[in-house]
């Protein structure tokens, strides 16, 4: 047997280098838990409560369609990994959540374990149909509305459900849950001061939105949503229903219609023109609209320029 | 898009024809009418919407009480306008091809059971697929097992009232079966990820290779050597290239022994031969995620070898040779519910003596919703030696129950 060289120790010393280093690293993600979410709004509020003690994934983009998220294979190697799966629930997610969550084989996020978080659980939830439903009333949210991200009001009972599963996930932590828990809701509480202005304005004026995601942001803002450019939810526009939503804006004096950045701009402008009416572009989630990073940002930029737009 | 936008601007301006610049004091009645429901229907979801409850937090039970399964059913119906004749299976014009009716659940903690039953004219009621699956097991394994679409090639995998054109391309529907390649057995598969992309493994037993001819009659049944059963793998690689594309190249292989006509056998007419079938696919995607309601493309491409084995039998009249087949296939969105296709088959036709078959093919495909579709196809099918032809098909499908997911 030959002796090793000195090109041999050097590389066994790197090799023992690189090894420690990889144990280390392992070792420290070791005590992070990995949460993935399916939108980039529950990202953000769960890295508000988890800070450094979690490290996370979203799967749909802020500008992104989040009804219409395509189930690629990526995905699934992200979801094979983590401790937390959380996600909107009421069916926002029904087209692809299961060929994921299959295709994972992770056992803690599976439906009944502590990893699998459906926010909704949280959530005062609205338009929940009464009587029975078909699918005749277009694609509907048969669960009840699931956009409630866009009520901030919301933002702090998903931090409070994130504290709760995180502290059962890494008892350790409870106390930093609960500190980031209460630093995010006063920041949210700082923001919701500065807008107070601006929402007491929107009280009572008529807009129209395109799909029934602003529903509890009407709620949150008082705003009142006279029509959508959807004739039933998820149903694109048709001309006879955009006929007459162009009436019922004149007559009840709608001169905005509000709309998320994935629908075609093109109708919401012909609509507007014909009903006299701007066209406003809104970030329907964190990430949706360049320079919207933050949670509380995105509620203050919709509340803002609504307010600016209806004056 | 801009096609159904001018389609409604058109049909927005003749509404308002109707209902704004008509003349005459009977028909500003009209008019007045016209308009007040127009109007009224337009608030038709707000006054839904009002009447909707809410729900306290955690306040609702289990959606489902009664643990049903998820029942849902598929119609696949066609019409062929073919000028020579209807090119359809029993030379009908109008046909429900298939109603597949699915039942799917968890079956306990550790399985989920799937049963896809088939009913058409031509072959009555059939057990499509039924499987368990787990993923209950170390390793990250998936096992399956019953009768399931086998894991061999891309377009297999796709039910065909799902796929983006009428019928499977021709080199699966000679070399795989008109309806796709089913197995029934066992299969097993594990995600891969060591280069930091998608990989995965997916290993298949079946009772036998393709369908029994029920004509046929070997010595011994085919199965009776456990080597003689059939055997696939397909492996699967998947890269994002952006956030907005994506591609998968996956190979699979599968062989066995299949009964094959012969004369002159003692006992029985058939005798086992291994056919062996090797093939590679690519799909590339392209989805921007802002847009991605109303554009996207796909291209996809399959190759497939059929190897046969040799026989000296003077009587023998199974296939022969070894013969290669594959498409190109493209689809482009055009607006949010309308898409334009297109495929290209050739294929050394086992059926033609290896002959060369070459189709091409043309499909508008409309989604009035996410469980509806229809579908237009114009096809030239030319096989060497044989007169080329041309097909006119019209597809409806529609789907039943609950929504399901759409596989990637
Ligand atoms: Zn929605």
């Amino acid at each position: 047997m030959r002796t090793i060289g000195r090109t041999g120790k050097t590389m066994i010393r790197a090799l023992v280098a690189g090894a420690w280093l990889f144990a280390a690293s392992s070792a420290a993600a070791q005590t992070r838990l990995k949460v993935v979410t399916s939108t980039t709004d529950l990202l953000y509020i769960a890295e508000q409560v988890g800070g450094n003690r979690i490290e996370g994934k979203h799967i749909s983009e802020g500008y992104q369609d989040p009804h219409f998220v395509e189930a690629k294979p990526s995905f699934v190697l992200d979801l094979r990994r983590a401790d937390v799966w959380a996600f909107v629930g009421l069916d926002l997610e029904i087209g692809w959540m299961s060929l994921l969550l299959n295709g994972a084989r992770n056992p803690k996020i599976k439906p009944g374990a502590p990893g699998y978080v459906d926010v909704s659980k949280a959530i005062p939830v609205i338009d929940v149909p009464s009587g029975a439903v078909d699918r005749s009333q277009g694609d509907v949210h048969p669960l009840g509305n699931p956009h409630y991200w866009l009520d901030p009001d919301n933002g702090k009972r998903i931090a409070r459900l994130f504290r709760d599963r995180f502290a059962e996930l890494d008892p350790a932590g409870a106390g930093a849950y609960e500190k980031n828990l209460g630093a995010f809701e006063a920041t949210l509480d700082r923001a919701a001061a500065e807008w107070a202005g601006a929402r007491a304005a929107l009280r009572g004026k008529p807009i129209v939105a395109w799909h029934t995601s602003w529903r509890y942001f009407a709620e949150y803002t008082g705003v009142d949503i006279v029509g959508f450019m959807e004739p039933k939810p998820g149903v694109p526009p048709s001309p006879s229903h955009l006929a007459g939503l162009i009436m019922t804006m004149k007559r009840r004096g709608a001169k905005v219609i509000i709309m998320e950045p994935y629908y075609d701009r093109k109708t919401a402008d012909f609509v507007a023109t014909k009903a006299g009416a701007t066209v406003l572009v809104l970030p329907p989630s964190v990430g949706g609209a360049k320079g919207i990073d933050d949670y509380g940002g995105m509620i203050r930029h919709n509340i803002l320029a609504l307010a600016k737009a209806v004056e | 898009m801009t096609m159904r936008v001018r389609l409604s601007w058109a049909a927005s301006t003749v509404v308002f024809g109707m209902a704004i610049a008509t003349p005459g004091l009977a028909q500003q009645d009209t008019t007045k009418r016209v308009r007040d429901s127009l109007a009224a229907d337009s608030a038709a979801l707000v006054r839904e919407l009002a009447r909707a409850s809410a729900r306290p937090a955690g306040g609702a039970g289990p959606t489902n009480a009664r643990l049903l399964p998820d029942v849902s059913a598929v119609g696949d119906l066609l019409a062929d306008f073919s000028r020579n004749g209807s090119t359809l299976e029993g030379g009908h014009r109008f046909s429900v091809r298939e109603v597949e009716v699915a039942i799917q659940a968890a079956v306990d903690p550790y399985f989920r059971g799937e049963v896809f039953l088939g009913f058409n004219d031509e072959e009555g009621a059939a057990v499509e697929q039924a499987f368990i699956v787990t993923s209950s097991l170390p390793l990250g394994l998936e096992a399956r097992g019953g009768r399931f679409l086998m894991p061999f090639g891309k377009q297999n995998l796709t039910h065909r009232h799902d796929l983006h054109t009428i019928d499977y391309p021709w080199v699966l529907q000679r070399f795989l079966g008109a309806e796709g390649l089913k197995g029934t057995g066992v299969s097993v598969s594990k995600v891969l990820a060591p280069f930091g992309f998608y990989q995965e493994l997916q290993l298949t037993a079946v009772d036998q290779f393709g369908e029994a001819d029920e004509a046929l009659e070997t010595e011994e049944p085919v199965n009776k050597r456990l080597g003689n059963l059939g055997y696939a793998a397909r492996f699967r690689n998947y890269v994002d290239l952006t956030k907005h594309a994506n591609i998968e190249v996956s190979a699979s292989v599968v062989t066995g022994k299949r009964a094959q006509p012969t004369a002159g056998l003692v006992v029985g007419n058939a005798i086992p031969v291994r056919q062996s079938l090797v093939g590679i696919d690519v799909t590339y995607r392209w989805r921007p995620l802002q847009q991605g309601l109303y554009r996207s493309f796909i291209l996809q491409g399959e190759l497939i070898r059929q190897f046969n084995e040799d026989i000296a039998d003077p009587g023998y009249q199974g296939p022969v040779g070894n013969h290669t087949g594959g498409y190109l296939f493209g689809r482009y969105q055009l607006t949010r519910r309308g898409y334009l296709g297109a495929r290209y088959d050739w294929l050394d036709d086992p059926d033609l003596g290896g002959e060369r078959l070459r189709a091409g093919s043309g499909y508008l495909e409309f989604f009035p919703s996410e469980f509806s579709k229809l579908l237009l196809g114009f096809e030239r099918v030319a096989p060497t030696g044989g007169p080329a032809y041309g097909r006119i098909l019209f597809q409806a499908t529609f789907a039943l129950g609950p929504h399901k997911p759409h596989p990637f």
